[in-house]
């Protein structure tokens, strides 16, 4: 029953406010900044949305229910040490590296050393009111709420409190990459974190980010991470985005990445979901221009009683772009994968290549995979292609391996990895590639 | 080495192999014929371990070991190696990392210590040299986008890795141009030793003019009709199977 539904989400909409709420009041004298009334719009428009249901077209396969059900404390201070940080750096991989801690920046444990040039890394409510910055973070900001209808966007542009804003200037390439490691750390009371990231790119630069989403070692608990992702790409630039995810076990995901990109860019997604207990990822990009690239390249493995959601959209709406998409994944006991990519070739999309695949092994018979790839076309003269598969493990090469002198176990793990191994080769990065085959490797011996 | 008692597979019900007696001693080099649906790949498949295959009756010993007791891993950590008619393609494995994890798991089970990075680099560049594969294959995933020739000598480089005792040949010259038999002949001959034996199931006599076989069975029909030495395969490449079937089909069953 519809009203039963939303009464109850009329009670967590409420708990969320009253958490705004007590937020607020620590505010005392920032409460006229900028930053501080995007979020209180934020919070109003809150009111006239509703969290989606099994109902929903695009939530059919996932519900937040559990993810709604807990009540939530905002981000408690909690100590960590530089040592416990020692588990998430990436061997060989010389990065500006900023740590989040249940939400909130730590600059003791981050090593930001000095930015290269064309580089600014800021805090999001001081490039609000920066000078040179302050006009294009607001409109960044703008067209991230612009019709904005998803709860858990406008959830998090309300509570993010200390998201940042990167900034690469025009012509600048950053050798350094930028590493994000968002830790939570949760403890007895289940926590709600919210984290909302703005990368601009300007003309002809080129950057990578990675961003680790980890679970604080020796820590347990529910918490929810509720992550935003701005991307800007100006004409011809280059963003790599890595996302190695490994979240705990109690742990609830719903990220976000926002893409728009102008002509001759390229956006390039890897994506590593191993860990939390329910993930939603939702990836998009705009194609403004002719010329685009951009690829989407995902992987999961979700064990145990894992819900993982991966959703997918590529609006082609400009002709001569060029758009690769490849997920695969695998599943096993209990778990639960999701993948719907919709592809939309606009009419005046022509000229345009548009490639998606799917694949899923499943590996128990309670595992459960939801493959849904969408390819809408309007134009006539494009080259797309797409598919799902769900399998299981190709026996002759099991049997081929073993007789080779390899063991059951030993011939299906080299087999699962291999099937991951073909999306993880895209990694540009090589140390951020070995660190991504080691999280795999021990999701294996989990 | 390997002895074959009164072997009878079925798959699916249907009886492929009738009743097949084979004695394989050390060092000797067997090569077994046939018409195509005589049975030949089913022989090497079982003792292989291939599951699909229902043995029905009789027994195959290695090594004084009863085969059907091992499985496929024990197989080929005892000794025995098959070449694939159709060796399979498996993207996202590397050649080199499963060529490093095979040697290993055999050297593993059979006690002796496993091999660090640089021994194995050195035995494997030894080895590639031995069987004319180029060495750009060994980045690239095991047998995916390999032409046959290729297959073939990634076949014969495993071979040469894993220095079988029992070394079975499934049809591997079936396709390949002169160059790639000659490769497979000489990896083949270079193997040959007292100690290590092979049975080589082909279709065309031409492998056996670079391999010379010690004996000649001619498989028909899930039997064989008849075995001799080299010169047997000479007589069958004059005279084709037809002689052969008609001689077996005159003896009462």
């Amino acid at each position: 029953m519809p009203t039963v539904v939303q009464d109850r989400y009329a009670e967590v909409k409420a708990r969320f406010q009253q958490l705004f709420e007590a937020q607020q009041i620590q505010l005392n004298g920032h409460a006229s900044h900028p930053y501080h009334q995007f979020r209180k719009e934020a919070m109003k428009r809150l009111e006239g949305l509703n969290f989606p249901t099994r109902r929903d077209e695009e939530w059919k396969y996932t519900s937040v229910n559990r993810v709604l059900q807990p009540e939530y404390q905002l981000e408690t201070p909690v100590e960590v040490k530089a040592a416990q940080l020692q588990p998430f750096l990436i061997d060989g991989l010389d990065a500006i590296r900023l740590v989040f801690v249940n939400g909130a920046f730590r600059e003791e444990l981050s090593d930001i050393g000095k930015l290269p040039e064309g580089l600014t890394v800021m805090e999001l409510d001081n490039a609000l009111a920066d000078e040179r910055f302050g006009e294009m973070v607001q409109r960044q900001l703008d067209s991230l709420m612009e019709g904005q209808e998803d709860p858990f966007m406008v959830l998090n542009a309300a509570f993010a409190r200390h998201g940042l804003f990167i900034h690469v200037a025009r012509n600048t390439v950053v050798e350094k990459p930028v590493y994000l490691i968002h830790l939570a750390a949760p403890g007895e009371v289940p926590t709600f974190s919210s984290y909302l990231n703005i990368a601009f790119a300007e003309q002809s630069s080129e950057a990578s980010f990675i961003e680790g989403l980890f679970e604080l070692p020796g820590a347990e608990g529910a918490y929810f991470n509720n992550l935003v992702n701005r991307f800007r790409l100006k004409p011809n630039s280059h963003i790599h985005h890595y996302r190695l995810q490994q979240e705990g076990r109690e742990g609830f995901l719903i990220s976000n990445a926002d893409i728009e990109q102008d002509g001759d860019s390229t956006y390039s997604s890897y994506a590593v979901d191993l860990g939390g207990r329910l993930v939603r990822n939702n990836l998009a990009t705009t194609l403004n221009n002719q010329g685009t690239g951009t690829n989407f390249y995902g992987t999961y493995f979700a064990k145990g009683e894992q819900h993982i959601d991966n959703h997918t959209f590529i609006d082609h709406a400009m002709p001569h772009c060029q758009s690769n998409e490849l997920y695969k994944g695998i599943l096993t006991d209990k778990a639960h994968g999701v993948f719907n990519g919709k592809v939309l070739v606009r009419r005046d999309a022509q000229k345009t290549n548009a490639f998606q695949q799917n694949s899923s092994l499943v590996l128990s018979d309670k595992a459960q995979m939801d493959s849904k790839p969408q390819l809408e076309i309007f134009a006539d003269d494009v080259r797309c292609s797409h598919g799902a598969t769900i399998g299981q493990l190709d026996e002759t090469a099991v049997f081929y391996l073993r007789s080779r002198g390899l063991s059951d176990e030993q011939a299906r793990a080299m087999l699962q990895h291999a099937f991951l191994e073909e999306v993880i080769e895209f990694m540009k990065l090589e140390p951020v590639k070995d660190f991504a085959e080691q999280l795999i490797m021990k999701k294996f011996e989990e | 080495m390997l002895t074959i008692k009164n072997l009878k597979v079925s798959i699916e019900d249907k009886e492929i192999l009738k009743g097949i007696d084979l004695e394989v001693k050390a060092g000797e080099v067997h090569a077994i014929m046939g018409p195509n649906g005589s049975g030949k790949s089913t022989l090497a498949s079982v003792l292989a371990g291939r599951e699909e295959y229902e043995v029905t009756d009789g027994s195959v010993e290695y090594q004084g070991e009863d085969l059907f007791e091992m499985e496929v891993d024990e197989r080929a950590q005892a000794g025995i190696f098959l070449a694939f008619q159709y060796p399979v393609e498996i993207p996202g494995v590397s050649t080199s990392n499963f060529l490093k994890s095979t040697v290993n798991a055999v050297r593993k089970a059979q006690g002796k210590e496993e091999l660090n990075a640089v021994q194995m680099l050195k035995l494997i560049r030894e080895k590639i040299k031995m069987v004319g594969m180029n060495e750009s294959l060994l980045q690239r995933s095991l047998n995916e986008g390999f032409s046959g020739g290729e297959k073939k000598r990634s076949e014969m480089l495993q071979m040469a890795l894993l220095e079988p005792k029992l070394a079975i040949l499934d049809e591997t010259d079936s396709g390949l141009d002169i160059d790639a038999l000659r490769i497979v002949a000489d990896a083949v001959n270079q193997l040959r030793s007292e100690d290590r034996s092979f049975i080589i199931v082909t279709h065309y006599q031409r492998l056996l003019d670079y391999i010379v076989p010690d004996h000649v069975h001619v498989l028909y029909n899930g039997r064989i009709v008849k075995s001799g030495d080299k010169n047997l395969a000479l007589e069958l490449e004059e005279k084709g199977y037809d002689w052969l079937k008609k001689e077996a089909g005159s003896v009462p069953a």
